[in-house]
């Protein structure tokens, strides 16, 4: 029996600076959108639907990273209004690509790059940075974009109370589990062992190497990983950057550990 | 045990009549490696083969499964991954590491998932030749004496097939015309210089024998820590270890209703989640007390219990670990030989 509208949790699903991607992916569970609409009290969520309400929230799941001063006060809003936030996507997680600058000179080298001299009027562009930067994230669900069978059972959990199960390994069980033959052993770059498991290997499944894309896993040994691809004659700084593509605020220890570097 | 003959050519055609009630799994190309497979194209069978990628162990637990069906009304057992199966091809490493497991899933908690995967499974096994990673001569599991149903040696013309089981002399029973019940003497010549030369083609051994003392007694050898600094951590040596058993288990709960699945996983002891319990207290927090459990388990304390390594000399984790971490490099360092072999990286100033 469908529960009533005043028992159901209040969801609100957001977007800050990405591709939408996550937000689309959710539209796309289509066989389950009608159970996702039916579960949950869904009060906002821009790409689906236009009754949009700002109000008290149970859960908000915040998609994108956060590049200027209205996202950010937006950001804040949710939070005050959320009892849980679940960033949902790279860029939410660990800033995505956009956040791959990590030092402040070298993006603002770059926004002048791009933008020029041009006045930004409707709001103030910030270095793009992982929501957590300006506020408490209570669950992260990486990936990009999220991986549907994750979202829905991180959903469904936090729906009946209890906190997401995800894989805490790397992306290499996965891709064993699929009986890949491994890629670094072929003298690739491949990010598999740094990487947080979750998309089902899919890119080495597709004889093409983990570019990182779920960002880091817990407690990464990214010094070994970062040695063997030197030793296979990866040039360091190309390394680094591959390294940072995707989640370069997640490992921004490293990055600053590996400064004092000799060649 | 009675040993009978196949001509070269009869293969396909036995393959054939006994894989029409079963699956019949078998080695087949993936990439420049091999993989376990259900094959209906008997020609794609291959029969020079070394190490498939995962061990066979995945045929009997798969590596994500359901175990019950949750609903309203209970939860209900789910064994439809299992299935009447023959696998062919699989090399005395690997029955032997079946036989380890067999041991440990049928301790105080029968495993009804792999026990039963196991019983309507026949072995078919095969000789191997080794390459320059096996090492099952020193772990004494280059020969098998039990654990199939039937055995075929590969002598180039022909095999030699013993019989190991009633089920696997039911399978000859199938077609009876393609063996022949009569050796030559020529036959069983051929038989013993296969045998003489395959002992000689192991290109390297170890001493397994001294390896429960020296755990012991380089518990707290520095070089554990030199291992942890080298390991990636992603698990690799522990899913391809034919011996490896560990699981995790999870919920899956469907959404608006109450129905759910529990689904089992393959886990490794080598992973950082392993060791934590509620409160998030871990034990093995370090990676190098986590290779100091993964190499204590299978070269101390498995000796120690049943008297051989749990270790059957495959040489899938010196094939699999990116970072050179694996019994050979191990039990080298251990024996005091090529102490730094496992991590030549740590010398290079690449970094610091």
């Amino acid at each position: 029996m469908e529960k009533k509208i005043k028992d159901k949790l209040k969801i609100g699903i957001y977007e800050l600076t990405g591709c939408a991607g996550d937000a689309l992916l959710i539209l796309d569970c289509e066989k389950e959108l009608v159970d996702i609409f039916k579960a949950a009290d869904i009060q906002s969520f821009l790409m689906a639907k236009s009754d949009n309400i700002d109000g008290e929230l149970d859960v908000a799941f915040v998609e994108g990273s956060v590049s200027t001063e209205r996202e950010k006060k937006e950001l804040l809003d949710i939070r005050k209004r959320a009892k849980t936030v679940v960033a949902i996507g790279i860029c939410a997680c660990f800033g995505g690509i956009q956040a791959a600058f990590l030092d402040k000179k070298d993006w603002e080298k770059n926004f002048k790059k791009v933008y020029g001299d041009n006045k930004m009027t409707h709001t103030k562009p910030l270095q793009s940075k992982p929501i957590d930067a300006y506020i408490k994230v209570d669950y992260y669900l990486p990936g990009c974009p999220i991986d549907k069978e994750q979202f829905l059972s991180t959903f469904n959990r936090i729906l009946r109370g209890n906190p997401p199960e995800l894989y805490r390994f790397p992306v290499c069980v996965e891709c064993k589990w699929n009986e890949n033959d491994c890629l670094l052993n072929k003298d690739i770059l491949c990010l598999g062992p740094v990487t947080r498991a979750g998309c089902g290997s899919i890119c080495i499944n597709h004889n093409l190497p983990c570019v990182g894309c779920w960002g880091p896993v817990e407690n990464a040994n990214l010094t070994s990983e970062f040695q063997l691809l030197r030793e296979k004659g990866f040039d360091s700084d190309f390394i680094k950057k591959k390294m940072a593509n995707f989640s370069g605020t997640g490992i921004a220890d490293f990055l600053g550990e590996l400064k004092g570097e000799k060649r | 045990m009675r040993i009978i003959k196949l001509k070269k050519d009869n293969l396909s055609p036995f393959l054939e009549i006994i894989s029409v009630e079963a699956d019949l799994w078998a080695p087949v190309q993936k990439g420049d490696k091999h993989v376990f497979k259900v094959v209906d194209d008997f020609s794609k069978v291959e029969l020079n083969t070394t190490r498939t990628i995962l061990p066979p162990r995945k045929i009997f637990l798969p590596p994500t499964f359901s175990m019950f069906n949750i609903s309203e009304k209970g939860y209900k057992e789910d064994l439809s991954h299992i299935k009447k199966r023959i696998l062919f091809g699989i090399h005395p490493c690997d029955i032997h590491g079946l036989l380890i497991l067999d041991n440990l899933f049928k301790q105080a908690y029968l495993d009804p998932y792999y026990l039963e995967a196991r019983k309507n499974t026949l072995i078919l096994g095969l000789s191997c030749w080794p390459d320059e990673y096996c090492f099952a001569k020193s772990t004494n599991t280059h020969i098998i004496e039990e654990g199939f149903d039937l055995f075929f040696t590969d002598l180039k013309d022909f095999f030699l097939v013993w019989i190991g089981s009633s089920q696997g002399d039911d399978l000859i029973r199938l077609k009876p015309e393609l063996f022949d019940e009569n050796l030559t003497d020529k036959d069983i010549q051929t038989y013993i210089n296969w045998h003489t030369e395959r002992d000689k083609a192991y290109k390297w051994s170890i001493n397994f024998t001294v390896l429960p003392d020296l755990i012991e007694l380089k518990y707290m050898d520095p070089l554990w820590e030199k291992l942890g600094n080298s390991c990636l951590a992603c698990g690799s040596c522990t899913n391809v270890c034919p011996t490896c058993n560990c699981y995790n288990i999870m919920d899956k709960q469907f959404l608006g209703g109450k129905d759910g699945k529990m689904i089992r996983h393959w886990d490794a002891c080598t992973l950082e989640e392993y060791s934590e319990v509620a409160g998030g207290e871990n034990f093995r927090k370090k990676r190098s007390d986590r290779l100091k459990l993964w190499y204590t388990h299978k070269l101390q304390a498995y000796i120690s219990k049943y008297g051989k390594p749990s270790c059957v000399g495959c040489g899938r984790c010196i094939a699999t670990c990116p970072v050179d971490i694996n019994v050979r490099t191990v039990g080298k360092a251990l024996l005091g030989e090529e102490e730094d072999a496992f991590w030549v990286r740590l010398n290079m100033e690449v970094t610091k």
